[in-house]
């Protein structure tokens, strides 16, 4: 292994750890750990990756020296954000909407609530203002949806705001006007002025226009990519150029690497960073597209298992589903994240009965890491998850985090039992810790099949994988019935999403709002005007991407490109993200070829009932993604095995709970299994990091690439 | 229906039979104990889960296909999964109002044979929008599927949207034009419209020609009768997974559940007893264009309700007492009065629960034949009955929150809902088309207090606790009309310790548009049509608009003089700012159609407050202020705050040893303007003897006498009069108009 160069130095600083993982050129890595140092996350950085080094037995400056390609991802910005420890920003905008920023969206003051909650309207309220409504000007001038200037702007109202919030010190200005998405120049006109004030005063006031950060429609999201872009990455910027720094310093050689929320690699002096901030979940989706080549299946569902949540993703015929308009922070932002659906579903999830009816409920709240878990002794006593887990003896008390905590199995059975059992009057105590476990794995299960149906799609054509510190624990329940084609989980299972971010490539997404709205019932010949209109945008978005991928140092003939539309029937309010196989329409075929994609992907959405009628689609917003592949990890291929594995991996046994009796179940060390090896349930498969649970009568199946399938028994 | 038919009726049957259970052995369908539960009470709650999961990814996919920025913008929309009989086993989150309601639907085209004619069979669909039949107005348009599993119906999918426009006499689908039914718009009267899984073309063809704007209800149809398949198919998957005969009983045992727990929720936070509440509502048209003389223009509304909670967690709350019926569109059928209860029992017992008919199962409303809460005739207009509802409920979350506060659950205390005005326009769009809408961003009014914080800004409705006011940029896509301004209506929630949260106002001027024709709705004038609690302020009566037509704002702007982009704290921003037909308009507007450079106002309401405003903290009245949540004036009057320092330089602040003898002086001032309760009484027995009052309140009375003998009588014991005694007709009603 030592031999092995490392290519790929993959960073993420989260709110307590940093981990550094080093992936050499035959797809072996190395983790380490360090705590985060929110303060110069440099420091942070460093350690975390001199211990990985170390585990590899390198000095940090050879291994620096190395690395090809150093990507770092965070969720410092996002922690700015929550915090509300950013920067202190003024406002402009159109005169009469600037209580905006206090009225926001209704919906902000419940989107990210759960089911009950959302009902439950005294537990509402909206999130607190990024900027000040004091330091929030309006000036009178307004743009209509067709871009024609209703009112012009009143420059002098500009010059005044300006100054107001010069005098106040705001470091940044943000300026905001709707339709500017339509028209900017007004937003542009207020630039000047403003850019001219503050050389006059020697200001060092930054300008952040909301055409250049977000030109999408729907104002409140606009506006808050725009707040957010200047609120919450200031700092990180600084944080990004001194890890920068900090690897130059250690010999390394090129520029540091962050990744998109879309899922492309860009230099850290990325214009708009805040596309930056969420980054670390995505890394499961890109490692999954990884995967896909390898297992050559590109329709995969990912399923990512942690504490708290339970995160979901999707790819459909390699391309990755984004979401136009997520939710972060609490606020709602037009800004391409690539989807997940999380639902509050985790290992260390409360699992209560009501005392007064008797009703038995998973969540919300969470054990954390701090106190955890009852069976961790450390203070709290309402059950969770892992409390079962570890009462149905699926936990091995002396090896959790490879021994590094000792589960007090007693004291997680005994506060069970007083708190839940005994409420519910039933005599079985294990009988009810593997109902709740059933519970979450029904939960999580239920989800899965919701997210398919809403995609249309059918599990039979879908590989499964399984991540996240508790995916291989829950895996055999949640992936029950559903009938994937495959399912997948990994030695690595639980650093997969920091694996998957070292596999992205470099990656710019350039789009424009449109509006074209294209009669179906009318002959091509009488389209030209709108096909001149596509050809003209993806010619020019290409030629930008081209511009700013070489300026970057990529070389032009690396580059691939994918055009895009977001279309809708005429009228609608919700896209389809169509990617076309074309990136230039010369005839009729071909224009109905990007029509047909667009059709066959609503209606598999939607389904057929709701695809009948509609002689126009609206083409409203185009955009071009360019592409240069990265080097990346490569997964070690080896010879298959025999099915039997060697004697020294199994670990002795224990008895386990399952469908209501104690099992004899071999347990069995997950990093000795060697490809080819296939081993039947009950067992256990025990990792320091992960524990892979296999059902009675399920089995597990080593592939050539140490990738680990689950088969359930019923589904052959 | 012939009798032979009617015996045959196996569905009809089954409907009667389970009432009887539930009558004779109190329970769902005499389902007495919970087998399925109690047998595996995890796997019971993993089965609901799965169904409730079905119902919330339905009601997504119908919000993609929405061509409605009612449904994709503001969610106006709710998917459920019914029993056979029509009774709601799992609901998605939304408008909750209609879970209710689409059961009464079911229920009717069972009580109605519809099993022989016109059929119920797999691959149909019905539509249904009558209120009588069951749902609240016109624009709540429900669409239902049956769900069979070989040959035999096992329940229903249903889902339901509000319409933005319904081909009523006026533009939009709130039509508070409409007198009669006959005004209200494009009725489906629990109509087969589709079968095979399709919607049938002429079906589609008569939406066609009858709306200002298809486009909204059809693509919502559409997208309904996809919610409802995924529903159906959800439902026969878990069938096949757990058994038909074991879906038949355990989805019943949901129901059973949601009753029990409903109980249990009332039990444990509340105190049984006796509870009543009054709230009031003004409708002023007098004068008004368009309106026939079929009745009185104006009419002061008195909404009593009495509500007993029982002790074993029966919650039943009476209306007698409430006026008759009129010839105006706030009028309610039994369907809404069950809609309006349901959404605000969902709010603060039924959240966390199976949220399922249970609930409603567990409570009993009791609505005078004859009163707007159960019309006598099926012709009455029902277009604006959330006129009367918000109100009317708001009332009955005021009273559950006395429960609460009784049983030490502070932090459930909600001073509740009021009404958020409807606008509404059509005529011709900006594109030179014909076109109507109903204007949503009513969606997000101020919330009452709460006992423990204020109540939400801007963000809150009582029909859907998912509120939201959707982008500018969205709405004047579909609207001849700019925004000049959308901001928060200082001092719009009532006043108290915490105070009620505010509403917005939006200023508008028409653009590129010859004619556009605005209307309004569920203006409460001249009366509060909420309350305050413990001491809590009202929130103001609604607002009246302000309209400026051939306003000479261009030329103001050729000048670069200063716009108004709302009516300021004064109320008296566009007078001052614009030159041209100026117009105050009290109560609904309907009135002639506007042009390109008209301006004109629309505020929604603030919700009302908690405890004594002397006790609100100061710091939390100059933050207040500095927001611009509320204006100075209104923190030294209402709260007795003395303030240093100005707003305009921002050293405004609190001058604390000030405040503190303010609010003494005001507290003793109270004192000695207080009397004693007899007393006043003594001198307002009088009054009430002589009729000394307006004429609205004196007809309030009458009206109310004349319907209910019991409300008379308890009047009459209240005020000491004799007995028989009434108030004389001595006045004509005044159909002129003028």
């Amino acid at each position: 292994m030592k031999s092995a160069r490392p290519v790929v130095a993959g960073i993420d600083a989260g709110g307590t750890m940093t981990d550094t993982i080093l992936v050499d050129e035959y797809g072996t890595f190395t983790i380490g750990k360090a705590a985060t140092t929110p303060q110069l996350e440099s420091i942070g950085f460093l350690e975390s990756a001199i211990e990985a080094s170390d585990y590899r037995g390198i000095a940090i400056e050879d291994m620096f020296a190395s690395v090809e390609v150093v990507l770092y991802t965070g969720t410092g910005m996002l922690n700015v954000l929550l915090s509300r420890t950013g920067r202190n920003i003024g406002l402009i905008t159109n005169k009469g909407i600037e209580d905006m920023v206090l009225m926001g969206r209704g919906l902000q003051s419940w989107g990210d609530y759960s089911y009950a909650d959302r009902l439950h309207a005294v537990t509402h309220h909206h999130p607190p203002p990024l900027v000040a409504r004091r330091n929030t000007h309006g000036v009178t001038g307004r743009m209509d949806h067709m871009g024609d200037e209703i009112i012009p702007l009143y420059e002098h109202e500009v010059e005044q705001a300006v100054n107001t919030l010069v005098e106040k010190e705001v470091e940044v200005i943000c300026i905001c006007f709707l339709f500017s998405q339509v028209n900017p120049s007004h937003e542009i006109l207020a630039e000047e002025i403003a850019r001219t004030i503050l050389l006059r005063r020697k200001a060092k006031t930054e300008l952040l226009c909301s055409h250049q950060v977000r030109p999408v429609i729907r104002e409140q999201s606009r506006l808050n990519s725009l707040l957010i872009e200047a609120y919450a990455t200031g700092g990180g910027r600084k944080q990004l150029k001194s890890i920068e720094k900090a690897a130059r310093e250690n010999g390394y050689r090129y520029g540091v690497q962050t990744l998109q929320s879309f899922g492309g690699l860009t230099s850290i002096n990325h214009p708009n960073l805040h596309e930056t901030m969420v980054s670390g979940p995505i890394g499961g989706v890109l490692g999954a597209r990884y995967i896909s080549q390898i297992i050559k299946n590109d329709s995969l569902v990912v399923s990512d298992l942690g504490g708290t949540s339970f995160d979901m993703g999707i790819i459909s015929k390699g391309q990755i589903r984004i979401d136009q308009e997520p939710l972060i922070g609490r606020f709602k932002l037009n800004l391409p994240l690539i989807a997940m659906d999380t639902i509050g579903a985790g290992a260390g999830m409360h699992v209560k009965v009501d005392p007064l009816t008797k009703k038995v409920s998973l969540g919300p709240e969470s054990a954390g890491s701090e106190p955890g878990p009852i069976c961790f002794d450390k203070g709290n006593l309402v059950p969770t998850i892992c409390d079962y887990n570890a009462i149905l003896g699926r936990l091995n008390p002396y090896y959790f985090l490879g021994g590094k905590v000792t589960l007090n199995v007693d004291l997680a059975y005994e506060k069970f039992k007083e708190t839940c059992v005994d409420l519910l009057g039933v005599d079985n105590v294990y009988d009810v810790a593997e109902g709740m476990i059933n519970m979450l794995d029904s939960e999580a299960g239920v989800a899965l099949r919701r997210l398919l149906s809403a995609q249309g799609i059918h599990p039979s054509e879908y590989t499964l994988l399984s991540y996240g510190g508790s995916g291989p624990l829950h895996l055999g329940g949640y992936s029950r019935g559903i009938g994937f084609k495959d399912i997948i989980t990994f030695q690595f299972a639980a650093a997969f999403s920091a694996f998957g971010c070292t596999t992205a490539d470099f990656q710019k997404r350039f789009s424009r709002s449109v509006h074209l709205d294209i009669p179906l019932d009318t002959p091509f010949t009488d389209l030209q005007e709108a096909v001149f209109t596509i050809n003209n945008i993806w010619d020019d978005l290409k030629n930008k991407a081209l511009e700013q991928m070489v300026s970057e140092g990529h070389s032009a003939d690396k580059i691939g490109f994918q055009p895009f539309l977001l279309m809708r029937y005429t009228g609608q309010l919700e896209d389809v993200e169509v990617y076309s196989p074309i990136d230039k329409i010369n005839g009729a075929d071909e224009f109905d070829l990007v029509i047909s994609t667009f059709r066959n992907i609503y209606r598999n959405i939607n389904r057929s009932v709701s695809d009948y009628g509609q002689t126009s689609v609206s083409v409203m917003e185009m955009g071009m993604i360019a592409s240069v592949e990265k080097i990346k990890p490569r997964l070690k291929k080896a010879r298959l095995g025999k099915s039997k594995p060697e004697e020294r991996t199994c670990k002795g046994h224990r008895k386990v709970y399952f469908n209501g009796r104690w099992e004899k179940t071999l347990l069995w060390e997950m990093d000795e299994i060697l490809p080819g090896n296939e081993i039947r349930g009950p067992a256990i498969i025990e990792h320091p990091a992960t524990t892979l649970v296999i059902h009675p009568g399920d089995e597990v199946f080593m592939d050539e690439w140490s990738m680990l399938h689950y088969r359930h028994q019923s589904e052959g | 229906m012939t009798e032979a038919n009617s015996l045959n009726s196996v569905l009809r049957k089954r409907l009667e039979e389970s009432e009887t259970m539930l009558a004779e052995t109190g329970c769902y369908d005499g389902i007495t104990t919970l087998e399925c539960r109690d047998m595996d009470p995890l796997k019971f709650e993993t089965i609901h889960m799965k169904l409730r999961a079905g119902c919330v990814s339905a009601r997504e996919i119908a919000r993609r296909i929405s061509a409605s920025p009612g449904v994709r913008e503001v969610g106006e929309m709710v998917a459920a999964i019914y029993t056979p009989e029509g009774d709601a086993v799992a609901i998605s989150n939304g408008i909750m109002v209609h879970v209710h309601t689409m059961s009464r639907f079911i229920k009717w085209m069972i009580r109605n044979d519809y099993e022989h004619d016109p059929g119920i069979n797999p691959g149909d669909i019905f539509a249904n929008n009558d209120a009588f039949i069951g749902t609240v107005q016109v624009p709540d348009v429900m669409d239902v599927v049956p769900i069979f599993h070989e040959g035999e119906l096992v329940g229903w999918a249903g889902a339901v949207c509000h319409e933005l426009e319904a081909g009523g006499i006026t533009p939009g689908g709130d039509v508070a034009l409409a007198q009669e039914r006959f005004g209200e718009g494009l009725f489906i009267c629990a109509e087969k419209i589709g079968l095979n899984d399709r919607i049938r073309r002429d079906y589609v063809i008569r939406c066609e020609r009858n709306l200002r704007m298809p486009i909204y209800w059809i693509l919502d149809e559409q997208a309904k009768v996809a919610a409802c398949f995924s529903m159906r198919d959800r439902v026969l998957e878990l069938i096949d997974e757990i058994g038909v005969d074991f879906y038949k009983r355990i989805s019943k045992e949901f129901i059973e559940e949601g009753r029990r727990t409903q109980l249990a929720r009332v039990r444990q936070l509340t105190v049984p007893g006796t509870y009543r509440s009054n709230t009031f509502y003004g409708h002023v048209t007098k004068g008004k264009p368009g309106f026939q003389p079929l009745g009185d223009p104006d009419w002061l509304y008195s909404i009593p309700l009495k509500m007993d909670i029982e002790l074993d967690g029966k919650i039943v709350v009476d209306f007698e007492g409430a006026q008759p019926w009129g010839y105006h569109s706030m009028n309610c059928t039994p369907a809404g009065m069950d809609g309006g209860m349901f959404v605000t029992l969902t709010q603060h017992m039924n959240f966390e629960g199976l949220v399922n008919d249970g609930a409603w199962l567990a409570t009993q409303l009791k609505l005078p034949r004859g009163t707007w809460t159960n019309p006598d005739s099926e012709f009455c207009a029902t277009a604006t009955s959330w006129a009367l509802l918000l109100p009317a409920y708001g009332a009955f979350q005021r009273m559950l929150s006395r429960g609460f506060l009784a049983r030490g659950f502070l932090e459930e205390v909600f001073v509740g809902q009021v009404n958020s005005p409807m606008i509404e326009m059509g005529s011709i769009s900006q594109y030179g088309k014909p076109f109507g809408i109903a204007h949503f961003e009513c969606a997000a009014a101020g919330s009452g207090a709460l006992a423990i914080k204020d109540g939400l800004d801007t963000a809150y409705v009582g029909w859907n606790p998912e509120s939201d006011m959707g982008n500018i940029e969205i709405w004047e896509l579909d609207m001849p009309m700019v925004y000049l301004g959308r901001s928060i209506l200082p001092n719009s929630g009532g006043a108290g310790k915490y105070r009620g949260g505010n509403a917005f106002m939006s200023t508008w001027v028409i653009n590129k548009s010859p004619e556009v024709r605005i209307v309004t709705s569920e203006h409460s004038s001249r009366v509060f049509d909420n309350a305050g609690m413990c001491g809590g302020y009202p929130a103001p009566t609604c607002q009246k608009h302000r309209v400026v037509r051939n306003s000479n704002i261009y030329q103001r702007v050729e000048q670069r003089r200063p716009l108004a982009h709302s009516t300021g704290l004064d109320q008296n921003n566009l007078e001052q700012f614009y030159q041209g037909n100026q117009q105050i308009i009290e109560g609904p507007h309907i009135a002639a159609p506007m042009k390109e450079g008209d301006i004109f106002t629309h505020s929604y309401n603030g919700g009302g407050g908690y405890g004594d405003p002397l006790e609100r903290d100061p710091v939390l009245v100059l933050d207040d202020i500095i927001q611009g949540h509320s204006s100075q004036i209104h923190g030294e009057r209402v709260h007795g705050i003395r303030f240093k320092g100005t707003i305009d330089d921002e050293t405004l602040e609190i001058d604390f040893s000030q405040t503190q003898k303010t609010r003494k002086r005001l507290r003793t001032e109270r004192l000695q303007d207080a009397v004693p309760v007899m007393e006043w009484y003594e001198s307002e027995k009088d009054k009430v003897k002589q009729g000394d009052f307006s004429p609205e309140v004196l007809k309030m009375y009458r009206a109310a006498m004349d319907l209910s003998e019991e409300f008379a009588q308890e009047f009459r014991a209240f005020w000491q009069l004799e007995n028989g005694f009434a108030y004389p007709q001595n006045e004509q009603v005044d159909l002129s108009n003028e």
